[in-house]
């Protein structure tokens, strides 16, 4: 079958523009992108950069954007992206910059990898092996599945923004370490990750957990850590403060009282703050937008506010 | 210019292994690799690592016993003493940098069966044991801060006065060519699986390391020893781990049996991997296979199971072939996937050149002998990259710098121009599938006379036609056009090798199958093929299998 | 059609032009509303992250009230939808959990089965009305403008959850509403990004970056103005962009923001007062003016 390649050339020897080449090359009915790539490189362009080894989405090395979103093209099927036959555009990764081509630096990445000490931190040398639970080990390797190909941050709407966010590929690294029960920095890692730039700059917008082909979750692990961070006692964030007005606020009224909702996560002392809402707050008043000052309650309130209150004290217990 | 005491040539886990020991005793250690460390093929090896441990009641005798059974008794056997009696060690010590090994109820470390072997020894991290190895070595690295040229392509060793004095590479990202000095130079490039098509092996795996030590004037050894892994998807070549079998997965022909019980009725589907492979091709040449496979069937293991302990196999299975392992039975068939030859070496991965070791895939010390068995490779890459580190240091303080004439990159260079100045002509890809196809047809699960004649035939014209390839890319920038092109040259040699070794073994043993001589010859072949390059041509001669308990008898599964 | 109404809290709160539009609207196009009092805050993905068993009891149960009223649910904002959807894709897919929060709902005579559906009106208006019907309701051709969606990350990732494998439409159905009105969906990079709301109080120049990069392309892609599904982004597109674009330097807060219904009443011919997009902080005059001059 035909397959239709629109490829975003770059080449810095030639000229700072970009610019898309259209390609046409004949492949099998269930050659993947990556296949289709290689064949234009050896048949027809040997000037086409990319990276790709393994074949087999263990390397890591071939994550491009395919359509406006990063996948691993050595196992994305040319008939899964386009069953008609359409042009499938084929970019190099987001939020790197492009060294040529499909080839997109990743010291920015590996920099990033560095900076959460991505390695097991143990003070003691047992006489043979650490004894973990097989529960505990098997927990990891949903993170170790990891294989660093760059899709998570290439998707990422906070690195979008904000190129010094740490990034979903290194949380989830820095997780697989705060829960690895040989390590015994978990502490002072989750101190680190609380702070400028960690854990929470994650807007939860799922993009890392729909783009990851490995299923390891990133934005579920940075979540996880915030939630272990505020258990260490890191509670100096207003994060802390935002989800636990959320959760008061369901525990009293059933529905979302936004207003204490903005004070209590700005943080009361907060007077700067506090005046740049009081801004919008008097706009919002203007036009009627300014939410009630008792929230609409759901009918039969006590119900919820009763399983809210049953299922935090359920949750206390277990701590 | 760069200077270095130890230079690695390759940063998957022997590369790793041997740069995190250097850094341990003090060096000035440097590693070159043309992918990221991550991107190295040791990231494919999915079932586990062998190892006995002695404290839970474990021999490592009997993995030495099982080891050297599996090499239908070509390994050196005090190689193989040495790597089974160390494995015990290098286990606890990846535990202890943090790889996270699957656990047994008491929470220490758990096993699985695996082929050749009576008893499961075989420690695994789901079916990503490889990866999972690597990326722990990768973090050690950061750890050591250790000093990667990553993305750096190897043309050349250079050597003066007839001992290492480092090499010749340059940076893929941007073209700059540099020599870099170093008192010792390990090679740990891996396999070369892109010599045959198709294959389990990454495109990376073009035996760089093995051609570099051919031009270095160091013998290779059993280069016919190409191994054959029994489950791997037919086109593409994919590899479905023996950990699937390990873990209680049957093989099945056309007729729903269990054909294993024919060929191996003890071990059945454990037996060695080229006791496997020729009994599937038998399967399938006798018309007992389906599109020219056999089958895997892990139906009675369960979903749940299937994706705890071999979650990666299924996630093959459903993205190249639309299986669920827990529903279906996979078409498999034998792949090339592994070579036991390479880079002869000592015990302690020295090899004849003063300052040069090579450890890993790309090297032969031989533990493997005529076939691995599986989950020893892991094993030999950390021991030995350990070893031939560890053995460098004596070797370092005892050398003074090396002058490198200069004109040796200035050569260099104008060799890489010249080929960039071709005119146009073939594309590197065309004369690398000719070889491709002429090799697996030629040197295949069967060999004989005229299969190999074909293939030797084959390369000759195969090399004849490598001045007419020409590369289209002539910028500087990630050149892949040109990196291909060296990659062939460098293939060109080692396939020429493996049909030396291949012609010169007049006898079946492992994995070199011969239908027109199908039995071991103990008498005239307890012997290595030795196959040099001399500067104009190969020349092929033998030595003696090193013997010390093992008395070799019939291999029988 | 009738749907088991689920407004979220924001339409009830700081976005009550968005109730009130929605009301309008699904008069015109046929559709019954009865609204399931008793549903509590979906929790946002907030509470989730303090506690998610209470996040999916708490949305399990707004599914069993409304398989008690016997209808699927009807949402109008995209946070609302997505929650919802998660915890319904959760609890499909594991009966074990499901059996455990069906045991808390027992307490109020409550039972989950697995089978609401949770639809947007978005999707209602693109699969169960269908975009020529719905066109032969307007009564206005916006052909010549040019409006930019903005899907609202949640109902839009994770695919799975949200139904994207069956209805793949599902991935494009806001580009298409827009131009089932005769008008032209910009194209920008920030269509399916995020908008900040969920970080605003708590990395605001994060937050505000984000917004001023997505009106900013907007506009300079030639949008008239941006339509958007849910309300939280709506607040921070809208209520912040003043402060957004002049922080980063993107020019004058000049995109109004558009609730989706809005759109759909103007489509219809109903007055944008009326609708309450007069009721934006962006000043809306301008863009309203043209509207009107389009019913002439």
């Amino acid at each position: 079958m035909e397959a239709l390649i629109k490829v975003k050339r770059y080449n810095p020897e030639e000229s700072e523009e970009t610019y898309f080449q259209d390609y046409s090359i004949d492949v099998a009915e269930d050659s993947t992108i990556l296949d289709s790539l290689i064949k234009i490189r050896e048949e027809q362009d040997g000037t086409l950069s990319l990276r790709c080894s393994c074949r087999a989405s263990i390397c890591g090395s071939c994550s491009m954007r395919v359509n406006g979103s990063a996948k691993l093209v050595c196992k994305t099927r040319v008939k899964e992206i386009s069953p008609d036959g359409e042009a499938i555009t084929i970019e190099p990764m987001g939020n790197f910059k492009v060294i040529k081509d499909l080839v997109t630096e990743m010291d920015s990445f590996w920099s990033k990898m560095k900076s959460v000490d991505p390695y097991v931190k143990t003070s003691f040398e047992p006489e043979a092996e650490h004894i973990a639970s097989n529960e505990s080990m098997t927990h990891l390797l949903g993170v170790m599945n990891c294989i660093m190909c760059g899709a998570c941050v290439s998707e990422c709407t906070a690195m979008e923004v904000d190129p010094t966010f740490t990034g979903p590929a290194a949380l989830a690294k820095a997780y697989r370490f705060v829960a690895d029960p040989r390590d015994e920095e978990a502490n002072s890692r989750l101190g680190k990750l609380n702070e400028n730039t960690g854990v929470w700059d994650c807007t939860r917008c799922l993009a890392c957990v729909e783009v990851c082909p490995k299923d390891v979750a990133p934005m579920e692990r940075i979540v996880k850590m915030r939630d272990l961070a505020i258990e260490e006692g890191y509670t100096n964030t207003s994060g802390y403060r935002h989800t636990e007005s959320f959760n008061d606020s369901i525990k009293k009224h059933g529905r979302l009282d936004e207003t204490r909702l903005a004070l209590e996560s700005t943080g009361l002392l907060n007077i700067s703050g506090l005046i740049d809402l009081a801004k919008i707050g008097i706009k919002s008043l203007i036009r009627g937008k300014l939410p009630p000052i008792l929230p609409h309650r759901p009918k039969d309130m006590k119900k919820v506010t009763s399983i809210a209150e049953r299922l935090d004290n359920q949750g206390k217990e277990e701590e | 210019m760069s200077k270095h005491d130890l230079l690695i040539i390759g940063a998957g886990l022997a590369g790793l292994r041997a740069a995190v020991e250097g850094v341990r005793q003090g060096l000035n250690v440097a590693v070159i690799t043309k992918v990221h460390p991550v991107r190295s093929h040791s990231n494919a090896a999915q079932g586990g690592i062998n190892a006995a441990l002695t404290d839970r009641g474990d021999d490592w005798r009997d993995h030495a016993f099982s080891t050297i059974k599996g090499s239908d008794y070509l390994a050196d056997q005090d190689a193989v003493e040495v790597m089974c009696r160390e494995a015990g060690d290098a286990i606890i010590e990846l535990e202890n940098m943090g790889v996270i090994f699957s656990r047994d109820d008491e929470g220490k470390l758990g096993t699985r069966a695996f082929g050749g072997q009576k008893k499961a020894r075989t420690y695994f991290v789901g079916a990503i044991t490889g990866s999972a190895l690597l990326h722990v070595l990768y973090e050690q690295s950061v750890k050591y801060n250790l000093h990667i040229y990553e993305e750096w392509f190897v043309t050349k060793l250079i050597k003066e006065d007839g001992r290492i004095a480092g090499a010749i590479a340059f940076d893929i990202k941007t073209g700059q060519m540099e020599m870099i000095s170093a008192k010792a130079v390990v090679l740990a490039t891996g396999g070369a699986g892109r010599v045959f098509e198709p294959s389990t092996n990454a495109l990376i795996c073009t035996g760089d390391g093995l051609s570099l030590a051919m031009q270095a004037g160091v013998p290779l050894m059993d280069t016919e020893m190409i191994q054959y892994h029994p489950t791997t998807l037919a086109g593409n070549g994919i590899l479905l781990s023996e950990a699937a079998r390990g873990d209680g997965a049957y093989l099945i022909n056309s007729e729903g049996e269990r054909f294993m019980e024919k060929y191996a009725p003890e071990y059945m589907e454990l037996a060695s991997r080229d006791v496997v492979s020729r009994a599937e091709q038998t399967e399938i040449d006798e018309g007992r296979g389906v599109d020219g496979c056999v089958f895997l069937d892990l139906r009675h293991l369960g979903k749940k199971f299937i994706e705890d302990r071999l979650g990666y196999l299924q996630e093959v299975a459903l993205e190249f072939r639309g299986i669920d392992l827990s529903e279906k039975p996979i078409p498999i068939k034998p792949g090339m996937h592994y070579i036991m030859g390479g880079i002869k070496t000592d015990l302690n991965g020295a090899t004849n050149v003063p300052g040069l070791y090579a450890a890993g895939e790309c090297a032969n010390v031989s533990v493997h002998g005529a076939n691995r068995l599986g989950a020893n490779s892991l094993l030999d890459t950390i021991v030995f990259g350990r070893r031939s580190a560890i053995e460098s240091v004596e070797y370092i303080k005892s050398v003074k710098d090396v002058e490198i004439d200069s004109k040796e990159l200035s050569k260099e260079k104008s060799r890489i121009q010249s080929i960039l100045d071709r005119p146009k002509g073939m594309r590197s890809a065309e004369l690398r599938d000719k070889m491709g196809s002429t090799m697996t047809k030629g040197i295949g699960v069967w060999r004989d006379t005229e299969s190999i004649k074909y293939a030797i035939e084959g390369m000759k014209s195969i090399r004849g036609q490598l001045p007419n390839v020409y590369v289209e890319n002539k910028g500087k920038v990630f050149n892949t056009d040109l990196t291909s092109y060296l990659e062939l040259e460098f293939m060109v040699d080692v396939a020429e090798s493996i049909c030396q070794g291949a012609n010169a073994r007049f006898e079946s043993r492992g994995a070199h199958f011969r239908t027109d001589v199908t039995t071991r010859n103990d008498k005239d072949w307890l012997k290595h093929t030795i196959v040099e390059y001399n500067g104009e041509e190969l020349n092929t001669t033998s030595e003696d299998v090193t013997i010390t308990d093992w008395e070799p008898t019939e291999r029988v599964y | 059609m009738k749907f088991a109404f689920y407004p979220g809290c924001v339409a009830r709160g700081a976005a009550p032009e968005l109730y009130k539009s929605t009301m309008m609207v699904v008069d015109k196009l046929g559709i019954e509303l009865e609204e399931i009092e008793k549903a509590a805050c979906t929790g946002a993905g907030v509470l989730q992250e303090k506690n998610q068993k209470l996040g999916d009891v708490l949305n399990v149960r707004t599914l069993a009230l409304a398989e008690q009223m016997g209808l699927p649910i009807m949402t109008i904002c995209s946070t609302c939808q997505g929650v919802i959807s998660q915890a319904n894709h959760r609890v499909v897919n594991d009966q074990d959990y499901l059996d455990e929060i069906n045991e808390e709902l027992a307490k109020e005579d409550l039972y989950y089965s697995g089978k609401t559906e949770v639809k947007h009106l978005l999707w209602i208006l693109l699969e169960d009305i269908g975009v020529e019907p719905l066109q032969k309701m307007f009564n206005i051709d916006l052909s010549g403008f040019n409006f930019a969606p903005f899907y609202g990350c949640y109902l839009i990732r994770p695919s799975d959850a949200l139904g994207m494998t069956k209805n793949p439409k599902r991935k494009h159905s806001l580009d298409i509403v827009i131009e089932s009105t005769g008008a032209k969906s910009t194209d920008y990079e920030g269509k399916t990004r995020c908008c900040g709301f969920p970080i605003l109080l708590i990395n605001q120049k994060n937050s505000l970056k984000m917004v001023a990069k997505h009106t900013g392309d907007a506009k300079d892609n030639g949008a008239d103005a941006m339509v958007t599904p849910c309300p939280l982004c709506h607040l921070n597109l809208d209520g912040y962009q003043a402060k957004a674009r002049k922080q980063n330097k993107r020019g004058k807060a000049d995109l109004p923001i558009l609730h989706l219904p809005q759109l759909i009443g103007m489509a219809m011919g109903l007055d944008p007062k009326e609708l309450g997009v007069n009721k934006h902080l962006v000043s809306t005059a301008n863009f309203i003016k043209s509207i009107k001059s389009k019913v002439a």
